[in-house]
C-alpha cells in the first residue's frame, strides 16, 4: 500500500490522516532504527522523528514514487538517531538500509484484522485477574502513563505491577500460540 | 544487578511511555534505559516492537500505544 494516499490530507492538517499514516509508517521506521537499539533509546527517537513528520509535511514535495512520506521518515529518524550517536559518541554496529525498512512496509502495516483482534481478546479474557488489570492499564495508556502511575492506581508495587505484566504478556503469546498465531517471538519471551 | 531485576527494567523500557520533553530538549529516554547493558537494551527494542505489534492488533484504528503517544503531543 502506498501511504502517501494519507498525504493531501495530511498537508492541510487533518490529524485523522496522520493516525492513518501512522498505523502504517510505524513499523518500517522503527525497523530502520534497529542497528542503534545498543547505543541509543529507540523508542524516544522514533516518536521524536514521527513527530517531526507531521510538523514538516506541509513542505513537503513528493518525487513520484510512493511512500514519499515515508521515505521522508525513514530519513528524519535515521539523522536524528546519527545525531544521537555522535551526541554521546557511539557507534552503531550495522547498518539496516532504507530499503530494508521499505520492504517492511510492504508486509505490515495492514489496516486492523478483526478475527486477529478477535484471537487476542479470547486469549484476554482467559488471563488470571492481576495479570489482566497490567496488560489492560498498560493497553488503555496509549504510552501516556509510565509504570510507577499505572501501578499506583492499580494499588500495586512497581515490581508486581511489571511481573503482572509480564506473566500477562507471556500468557497471551502462549495462548495464542495455541490458537497458531505467533504475533512476534518477542511477545513471549 | 541481577538478572531479574534487569527483565524488569527491560519490561519498563520496552513500554511506549515515554516522559514529556522539557524546554530546549529534543528527547528525553526513558529514564531506565540508561541502566541496561547493551544486550539488555536490544531486548527492549525487540519487546518494544512485539507490543507495539500487540497494541495495534486491539487497537480500533490499527494504533499503537506509540502511534497514540505521538498524536498526544500533537494539539488540537
Amino acid at each position: 500500500m502506498d501511504l502517501d494516499a494519507h498525504l493531501a490530507a495530511i498537508v492541510l492538517g487533518d490529524k485523522l490522516s496522520f493516525a492513518r499514516w501512522l498505523a502504517g509508517a510505524e513499523r518500517p521506521v522503527r525497523e530502520s532504527l534497529r542497528s542503534f537499539a545498543k547505543v541509543i533509546d529507540v523508542e524516544a527517537v522514533l516518536q521524536e522523528a514521527l513527530l517531526r513528520v507531521w510538523q514538516v509535511a506541509p513542505r513537503f514535495e513528493p518525487d513520484g514514487r510512493p511512500n514519499g512520506l515515508l521515505r521522508l521518515g525513514v530519513r528524519i529518524a535515521r539523522n536524528l538517531a546519527i545525531s544521537e550517536v555522535r551526541r554521546i559518541r557511539a557507534t552503531p554496529t550495522e547498518h539496516d538500509d532504507l530499503e530494508a525498512a521499505l520492504a517492511a512496509q510492504e508486509t505490515l502495516g495492514n489496516p486492523p484484522d478483526p478475527i486477529l483482534r478477535q484471537a487476542i481478546e479470547a486469549c484476554r479474557d482467559k488471563l488470571p485477574a492481576k495479570p489482566r488489570q497490567a496488560l489492560d492499564a498498560r493497553l488503555a495508556s496509549g504510552g501516556g502513563h509510565d509504570d510507577s502511575e499505572l501501578a499506583t492506581s492499580l494499588g500495586m508495587k512497581l515490581n508486581t505491577f511489571l511481573q503482572n505484566f509480564t506473566r500477562a504478556r507471556q500468557l497471551l503469546a502462549e495462548c495464542l500460540k495455541r490458537s497458531g498465531v505467533v504475533l512476534d517471538e518477542e511477545l513471549g519471551a | 544487578m541481577t538478572d531479574e531485576e534487569e527483565a524488569l527494567l527491560v519490561e519498563q523500557v520496552a513500554s511506549a511511555y515515554r516522559p514529556p520533553t522539557r524546554a530546549h530538549e529534543e528527547l528525553r529516554y526513558h529514564p531506565a534505559w540508561h541502566d541496561l547493558s547493551e544486550a539488555a537494551r536490544e531486548r527492549a527494542y525487540a519487546r518494544g516492537r512485539a507490543l507495539r505489534t500487540l497494541e495495534a492488533a486491539v487497537d480500533p484504528d490499527g494504533l499503537s500505544a506509540a502511534a497514540r503517544a505521538i498524536l498526544a503531543r500533537i494539539p488540537g
